[in-house]
């Protein structure tokens, strides 16, 4: 069983089974796969320069749109256009964090400097998200309901599986975070 | 010159865009169901460098009333905060501030 994470004086150091690292390492991949752009780097070598791209359009998946949502309300225009010049540089953002996240996990002990723990928090939370959208989380109640979720024993379909894993990355999240938080009080 | 007619209208908006650089923008956070409150606070604190104080009260609010205008200033500024929050997971939108007055 996991550790929740501790700030010491060497940084955050945390415990992980092979099992929840091989999980984690799934978990991380998957999201990667999902931010991949579909197409190459624009071949336009300033378009490319300033990560414009004008083939970007709203992402179909409401996963990957939440992983990527708009930045302007009630302006499609002004949200799309705005996307053609962020989104490619937030996907790469976004795999820097997961990829930094899943090569942590193939050393044995897990001791992370706030850099490292702040790619770990902003990964974990990128799974979250996209859990949260197949669970269909649009609510505190139906938080509440996936919660509820806690014995493993319950795992007999693809909701009550994917319900426990949220809310083993959930628990991981929130320990790592207090881990943080407790390393800003102490450098203030 | 015709070359030219185009991009008029796109000119004549930034030009009243640059006559008017008070013109505040602000940056706001919509709360979800998802993001844990003690990770909004963390990234109120790390990325604006708020104190722990203003940090719960923002989170909080968030929280409550389903969003809270975090920064004001710049659009650009407020853009490149839109997009650094994307980062975090948050979801964040820029828009012209005016309603708080």
């Amino acid at each position: 069983m996991a550790k929740a994470f501790s700030a010491g004086r060497r940084g955050i150091t945390g415990y992980l089974e092979p099992a929840e690292r091989d999980l984690l390492r799934k978990l991380f991949a998957d999201i990667i796969t999902m931010l991949e752009p579909e197409t190459p780097a624009h071949e336009d070598p300033l378009a490319a320069l300033i990560g414009l791209d004008m083939d970007v359009q709203v992402p179909v998946d409401p996963a990957l749109l939440r992983l990527l949502p708009d930045a302007v309300k009630e302006d499609d225009d002004a949200a799309l256009e705005f996307r053609q010049l962020t989104e490619r540089s937030l996907r790469e953002t976004k795999i820097g964090a997961l990829r930094a996240a899943s090569m942590a996990l193939d050393s044995e002990k897990l001791v992370l400097d706030p850099e490292a723990a702040k790619l770990w928090a902003m990964a974990l939370n990128d799974i979250r998200l996209v859990l949260a959208e197949r669970l269909e989380i649009r609510d505190e109640e139906d938080a509440e309901r996936v919660h509820e979720v806690q014995d493993w024993g319950d795992a007999e379909d693809v909701d009550s599986y994917l319900s426990l894993v949220y809310n083993f990355v959930s628990w991981l999240q929130e320990s790592l975070v207090q881990a943080m938080l407790a390393t800003l009080q102490r450098a203030k | 010159m015709s070359v030219s007619t185009a991009p008029e209208t796109v000119r004549e908006v930034s030009t009243s865009e640059l006559i008017s650089p008070d013109i505040p923008w602000e940056l706001i956070v919509w709360n979800d169901p998802v993001n844990l409150m003690s990770y909004v606070s963390y990234v109120f604190q790390s990325y604006f460098g708020y104190s722990e104080a203003k940090a719960a009260k923002l989170m909080l609010q968030v929280h409550t009333e389903g969003k809270s205008a975090v920064a004001h200033g710049a659009k650009e500024k407020m853009e490149a905060h839109a997009v650094a929050m994307h980062g975090f997971g948050l979801w964040a939108t820029v828009q012209k501030g005016g309603n708080r007055g």
